[in-house]
């Protein structure tokens, strides 16, 4: 072949590559992960401590969770709990394979429950005696004492089903090298820090219905990148690099709505946003100085010109989603200014001429810690001025966030700014436990008679009702003694291209998890 | 010159024990510890202290101390305490990146320096003089982190050039390069100028004159090449600089690195992750330094006289 035809034969391939290019490109997808899930070291449900939204498309679990919280069918079809809690079965879905080939059945889930022996994560089944396989697609639990919180552990991320035979043989190597679940994808490689590129499972027809889509998914192939600098992310969306941010950062969330071929979708969240009081500390030892503070914030003007009216605010500690955070209207913690101002009087704290309060001599001053990133700053002080506002003069100190975990142990903080992600209302007991004072249990609250009503939810219920009943009292006894003011429950903002993918306006999730990323379509 | 080496490589030993002391004690007296990232919420109280002896956390620090540098001694940097995987697995992952940018960096700055320096010798006092040295001063007080997203703003959002982040292919190297090497230049550009100006008033230029050879001639056969001998001191110590000024740069454009590695672990205080790092990168500080002297050794005898 001469030189000219071997040009020409190059060109027109090239040219031919082109052409096709966006039918090929059309069933991709690049994706980039929240800023917190930046680093996850592996795959392995069983092992990892943390993981991220593509765990979720690799790995099915036994139920679903949807926006509400309720748990629907996924792998398990049905299941039926015994009047004593002591043992649970389930009917598990037929026809269900592995991505390399294995059957999914109840020896399955027999073989996986042991995993977790010896983990960090053994917390999760610690309640499971033994796994029996009743037959071919059954199974029963029997359980060591009640566990009301089975369900939950099911659905999260870390009761991701693997493969049993290869989970054994790949040993570390497992959610590294390859991952092996039932997920409508496939892992094809995974560089941590760096990207995890999937490939989809044309086997797939077991999706959750909690998605329009239970049938293989419409993209070909996801790559999800890691982008740990928020700037760089949102810049990648505005000029197609990425096609979707799985969390735009609520500083850019503006920017996102000002272009014209960018959308945003709001998943209701798991955060929470509240401040804490110090009950340790003067001046908030007297319940009435600790009720007047967190009577002073303004959680709708926070809610309206922080967050410009985005998510919802708080008057409880736990997500509204969550049963248990459906208290008493009296427990419930509302702006009411001139109730904290009476009630700042009452605790002998007299308005002074320059708008702080004074007692004994002594000016209302205290500390306000919060973390240094800019949307905690700009939140605390909003709260400094709510508080001035009633004569509380708060000073704000700001701390790095890989620091403030270890000041909070000092036990010095007076009051604190700050939120967690969880939707699950044992949290309550994570915060306000007397056995762990200083950090997580930042508000140093060590009351008897929480501590009943903390046992009695923790380990106390037999049933799912039981549980919820429980934790519905422990909660709101927390909230009377006002450790505690709620602020601020956020959304999470999903930003994409339009002209590249469609999207649902609604997603019947309580997180970006597999059931949203399903009705992910490609533009035709 | 063999003997001038084997006691250059010796003095090594001392300065890296100091040094691994001196990360070890600054990274175990940052507050706050690795264990509060593996705890989940729902995990008991107790699981705490099952993880802190798990990873040895519970011992003294000297002991911990010990036992690390043993096992970096013997090429085993250890396992990542939150990562969960060999350290030396994650560096290997991460170092070709860091070492590409670097080099490019490298290469572009003294490329772009002598060059710049040159031009500015030769046009001493003159406004081309002045333009590259104002430009220069301007480039090289301008922190890596601003001007990598200046850099994107421009070329990536405006002008749709190159790619915003990411690693994937050589046209997302490019303005990482610039950043980094930018501030190289300047030095090299700088630095270039001053040597060249002082081995121009030489005496023995003279006697070349007086030969009838060319000024032009002069200038880059023989004034450049003693004026090369600072410059590539300064290059040397630049490798060291460059691997860990990239640090940021490699945040900004979510480049896979070193430096991403390192801010992670930080964050996470994983410290055998972040202590082979910083290790690494006083490493590379210290060999840079060598093969600047050895280079300088080479090109002059009097160095080798000298120590």
């Amino acid at each position: 072949m001469t030189l000219g035809k071997s040009l020409m034969a190059a060109s027109v391939s090239i040219a031919a590559m082109i052409t096709m290019a966006p039918a090929v490109f059309a069933q991709e997808a690049t994706l980039v992960f929240a800023s917190n899930e930046v680093g996850q070291p592996t795959y392995n449900p069983v092992k990892a401590t943390s993981l991220n939204v593509a765990s979720s498309l690799i790995f099915d679990r036994l139920v679903a969770q949807d926006a509400n919280r309720v748990y629907h069918p996924h792998l398990a079809k049905s299941w039926e709990e015994a009047e004593d809690g002591m043992s649970w079965i389930f009917h598990l879905k037929q026809g269900v394979t592995f991505h390399n080939g294995a059957a999914f059945n109840a020896q399955t889930v027999a073989d996986w429950i042991p995993m977790f022996d010896g983990t960090d994560n053994a917390y999760l089944v610690a309640a499971v005696e033994a796994v029996e396989v009743v037959d071919e697609h059954t199974v029963k639990f029997v359980m060591k004492h009640p566990d009301p919180n089975l369900l939950y552990n099911l659905a999260s991320a870390f009761m991701g089903v693997p493969e049993p035979k290869s989970f054994a043989e790949m040993g570390d190597n497992f959610g590294v090298t390859d991952a092996i679940g039932t997920g409508p994808y496939k892992m094809q490689s995974f560089a941590i820090g760096e990207q995890t590129v999937l490939v989809r499972n044309e086997d797939y027809t077991w999706g959750s219905p909690l998605a329009e889509n239970t049938g293989p998914a419409k993209f070909e192939y996801l790559t999800f990148r890691e982008i740990a600098e928020e700037s760089t992310a949102f810049l990648e969306l505005k000029t197609g690099g990425v096609d979707m941010l799985l969390s735009v950062p609520a500083d850019f969330v503006p920017e996102v709505e000002k272009e014209s071929d960018l959308k945003l979708v709001s998943v209701p969240g798991r955060e929470l946003v509240y401040m804490v009081l110090n009950v340790v500390k003067e001046p908030f030892t007297d319940i009435k100085v600790r009720k007047a503070a967190a009577l002073a914030i303004n959680q709708r003007e926070i809610l309206d010109n922080i967050y410009s009216g985005i998510g919802q605010v708080a008057d409880t500690f736990l997500i509204s989603a969550l049963p248990e955070a459906n208290v008493a209207d009296e427990y419930r913690i509302a702006y009411n200014p001139d109730k904290a101002n009476a009630l700042l009087d009452e605790a002998g704290w007299e308005m002074g001429a320059d708008g702080v309060r004074m007692k004994d001599g002594k000016p209302l001053e205290v500390s306000l810690w919060t973390q240094s990133d800019s949307v905690f700053r700009r939140l605390t002080e909003v709260v400094q001025a709510q508080l001035k506002a009633v004569g509380i003069n708060g000073q704000i100190a700001t701390f790095d966030s890989a620091m403030i975990r270890d000041q909070y142990k000092s036990g010095d903080q007076q009051v604190a700014v700050r939120s967690y992600i969880w939707d699950n209302a044992d949290i309550v007991d994570w915060f306000f436990g007397a056995d762990r004072l200083g950090y997580p249990n930042i508000s140093m609250f060590d009351d008897p008679k929480a501590e009943d009503l903390r046992a009695a939810a923790m380990t106390g219920s037999k049933s799912s009702a039981e549980r919820i009943a429980n934790f519905t009292v422990y909660h709101e006894y927390v909230l009377s003694q006002f450790p505690v003011a709620p602020i601020y429950q956020p959304v999470i903002s999903v930003g994409y291209n339009t002209s590249r993918i469609t999207l649902p306006d609604t997603f019947n999730a309580p997180a970006v998890s597999a059931t949203v990323l399903m009705d992910m379509a490609p533009v035709e | 010159m063999l003997g001038y080496l084997i006691r250059r490589v010796l003095l090594l030993i001392p300065v890296f024990l100091a040094v691994s002391v001196v990360i070890f004690s600054i990274i175990h007296m940052i507050p706050g510890d690795p264990i509060d990232n593996l705890l989940k919420i729902g995990a008991g109280p107790d699981q705490r202290e099952i993880i802190t002896a798990r990873y040895g956390l519970d011992k003294p620090l000297v002991v911990q101390y010990w036992i690390w540098l043993s096992g970096v001694m013997q090429g085993d940097l250890g396992t990542a305490i939150v990562a969960r995987r060999p350290v030396a697995d994650l560096i290997a992952q991460a170092l070709p990146h860091s070492l590409t940018l670097g080099l490019c960096a490298l290469a572009f700055s003294s490329f772009f320096g002598i060059v710049l320096g040159t031009i500015a010798a030769l046009n001493r006092d003159r406004w081309i003089d002045q333009i590259i040295m104002t430009v220069v001063l301007m480039g090289s007080t301008i922190p890596g982190f601003w001007l990598g997203l200046l850099l994107i703003l421009v070329f990536s959002v405006w002008l749709g050039m190159f790619p915003v982040s990411g690693a994937r292919d050589l046209s997302s190297l490019v303005l990482p390069v610039l950043t980094v090497g930018l501030g190289g230049t300047a030095l090299v550009a700088r630095v270039t100028r001053v040597a060249m100006i002082e081995a121009g008033q030489r005496d023995f230029l003279m006697l070349l004159h007086a030969k009838g050879m060319r000024p032009l001639r002069i200038q880059l056969r023989h004034v450049l090449r003693h004026a090369l001998i600072p410059v590539v001191t300064i290059l040397s110590l630049r490798i060291g600089w460059i691997l860990g000024g990239a640090v940021t740069v490699e945040v900004v454009f979510a480049r896979p690195g070193l430096g991403t590695l390192l801010i992670k672990s930080l964050n996470q205080h994983d410290y055998p992750v972040v202590q082979a790092c910083l290790l690494i990168l006083a490493m590379a500080v210290m060999l840079g330094t060598l093969a600047g002297d050895i280079i300088q050794a080479a090109m002059d005898p009097r160095v080798r006289a000298a120590l």
